[in-house]
């Protein structure tokens, strides 16, 4: 009896976003800086945290993400997201809390083409000579703080992000509903650090994910690479398991 | 080619008070018949905190148990994780003596240093650190068995000299195995003399292929041991059933629980980047070896699942990639009844090992 979420979607369809289209092309973003800290979660409500369709991972936990574009297609812009890590059947994945954006043309684009749910906000991602910062901020207030002190160097090819799963409303064949979509976009790293993660700050709410309680560092990485936002490819009725209700576009 | 019997102890939610002690009890018997059917190993991974996909967190005492209930069937400690979090090598050393004076001489000892965040981050191991650890080892572990007193000074322990006691009732020690999971490990096993304890489940052109890399690279080792053990096992899942279609869809069920139970799992290389976990480390080939296209009958490439003529055609090819032992797997979070494995048991040995019967000798041990 493998655990499933049980999530009631409602919660976050207010801030889903909406997608005029799923056909959507490849987009390459070159310098792309990112930040990434890995933290456990408290297990108390860990398969509330994710739809039916996904299922955590033991243990659970939760991905905080920072990117600093400062070129390319959609101009310059910094992102942060919050994810819990999950499965969908056998495959890995993050399911995205919500995300914050600091420029419209950005947000729209991310919103509207790969389903993240962006809110407005400032973002800073800074590498220092002896750390690496991930802030976030909305409405005026600081909403995340997490940094990676004494980051060393590694193989670029050693670093993995997993996809992101994203809640967006959506038309599938005249099926029009919310649904979750699969992000796996590609990085060419050239430059990594990784490092032990300190959280300073984390506003749960204010990511819309109540319940997430992170208990105990797991490792933060520093990357620069050239990414590419794919064309779509997968998705999934929320309320399926995922081997049930996946779909190929 | 020899056939074993591997255990992970997957124990099914909901846990009553009975599910651990009826799914251990189950092992044990399903043990005793493979000894009384001819199976030459029995094999026992230690791992942890694993809900629902292992409960075998003590694997020297199933095995113990597993040794007072048989006569001839050896017991494969592993892997016993070196890691110094979780075992410190002289408890490792002392356990494995007992062991194998307990079982009259029947211990084959695997060594390994787990993939997932889950164990590691559970012991505060530092991931960066193991495959050192594991090296480490594997080189004191035969010093140990062998040398009156023994002192060391090293990188993740150190000691004065003392006596490690008892030694092992096999002389010079047991034969020593490496788990084989990530891409090189074949060729850490072969520098080191040691058997490569694959953890693949099919795939044939890429296991020949790192038989091969294996065979040669042995040649020139310098062991760590007393002795070479040039040997390579496989793991595999096993339901042998009259009907070939019964027996693919009883095994297929097998083979998908175990699939979505390792999937639970955080492997190391998804949280922490190091150049110590190039790869996911099992999930990954369950899942592909699994989900890999299957023939006409819908069975996946090299499982050992369906009638006897199928599994026969899958073992051929196993042997013919460079494999000298399969140890399979029964059951899955006890997805098929206690009765229907113990039959698929009996109908394997009836009709499956009388044609492997042995042709070369392999080694067992180090005499």
């Amino acid at each position: 009896m493998v655990f499933s979420g049980t999530l009631d979607i409602a919660r976050h369809l207010d801030l889903a976003s909406s997608m005029p289209s799923l056909k959507t092309e490849a987009l390459e973003i070159p310098n792309v800086e990112m930040v990434a800290a890995f933290f456990e979660i408290d297990d108390g409500d860990m398969e509330g945290l994710l739809p039916p369709a996904l299922h955590p991972t033991i243990p659970p936990t939760v991905q905080f993400f920072g990117m600093k574009v400062t070129e390319g297609p959609l101009g310059a812009f910094s992102f942060a997201q919050v994810r819990v890590g999950c499965r969908a059947g056998v495959r890995p994945r993050g399911y995205t809390t919500l995300c914050f954006c600091d420029s419209a043309e950005a947000s729209t684009a991310l919103s509207e083409r790969w389903g993240f749910p962006v809110q407005p906000g400032e973002v800073i991602v800074q590498r220092n000579y002896d750390r690496v910062q991930l802030v976030a901020e909305a409405d005026g207030r600081r909403v995340l703080s997490v940094e990676l002190m004494d980051p060393l160097p590694i193989n670029g090819g050693d670093v993995q992000y997993t996809a992101s799963v994203n809640l967006a409303k959506a038309s599938h064949d005249g099926d029009e509903k919310p649904w979750l979509v699969q992000v796996d976009p590609d990085y060419a790293v050239r430059r990594a650090d990784r490092a032990r993660p300190t959280l300073h700050l984390f506003d749960a709410e204010a990511w819309a994910a109540e319940g997430v309680i992170p208990v105990y560092p797991i490792t933060g990485s520093y990357t620069v690479s050239d990414m590419t936002l794919p064309a779509l490819r997968y998705l999934m009725d929320p309320a399926k398991n995922a081997f049930a209700g996946t779909v190929s576009l | 080619m020899k056939f074993g019997v591997f255990y992970e102890i997957s124990v099914p939610r909901p846990w009553g008070p009975e599910t651990e002690h009826d799914v251990y009890h189950n092992c044990l018997e399903q043990v005793r018949l493979a000894d009384e059917l001819g199976f030459d190993q029995v094999w026992a991974v230690e791992h942890h905190f694993l809900e629902e996909y292992s409960h075998s967190s003590a694997p020297e005492l199933f095995l113990t148990a597993c040794a007072m209930q048989t006569k001839n069937i050896r017991v494969g400690h592993g892997i016993v994780v070196c890691v110094p979090e979780f075992n410190h090598p002289v408890r490792v050393a002392e356990r494995a003596a007992v062991l194998d004076i307990l079982s009259h001489g029947r211990l084959e000892m695997g060594t390994g240093r787990s993939a997932t965040w889950t164990e590691l981050g559970g012991f505060g191991a530092n991931p960066d650190e193991t495959k050192q650890t594991w090296d480490e080892f594997v080189r004191v572990l035969p010093k140990m068995w062998t040398q009156e007193r023994f002192g060391y000074e090293g990188r993740s322990f150190s000691m004065p000299t003392r006596a490690i006691l008892p030694k092992p009732y096999q002389k010079p020690h047991p034969p020593m195995w490496v788990a084989v999971t990530s891409p090189g490990t074949e060729i850490d096993a072969a520098e080191r003399g040691l058997g490569a304890l694959g953890l693949q489940f099919a795939g044939f052109a890429a296991q020949e292929q790192k038989v091969k890399d294996y065979r040669q690279r042995i040649q020139s080792c310098d062991p760590v041991g007393e002795f070479v053990n040039e040997q390579v096992a496989t793991v595999n899942f096993l339901y042998c059933h009259e009907d070939k279609k019964t027996g693919i869809e009883r095994g297929q069920g097998m083979t998908g629980a175990f699939n979505y139970l390792a999937a639970q799992l955080l492997p190391v290389r998804e949280v922490h980047p190091s150049r110590s976990y190039p790869s996911l480390g099992l999930l990954p080939q369950v899942r592909s070896a699994v989900a890999s296209p299957g023939g006409d009958d819908g069975a996946p490439e090299g499982l050992c699942i369906g009638d006897p003529d199928r599994i026969i055609e899958q073992i051929k090819q196993w042997e013919s990639a460079g494999v000298d032992r399969i140890n399979f797997l029964l059951n899955a979070m006890e997805r098929i009844p206690q009765e229907q494995v113990l039959e698929s048991l009996r109908l394997f040995a009836r009709e499956v090992m009388p044609k492997f019967a042995e042709k070369t000798p392999v080694a067992v041990s180090g005499d």
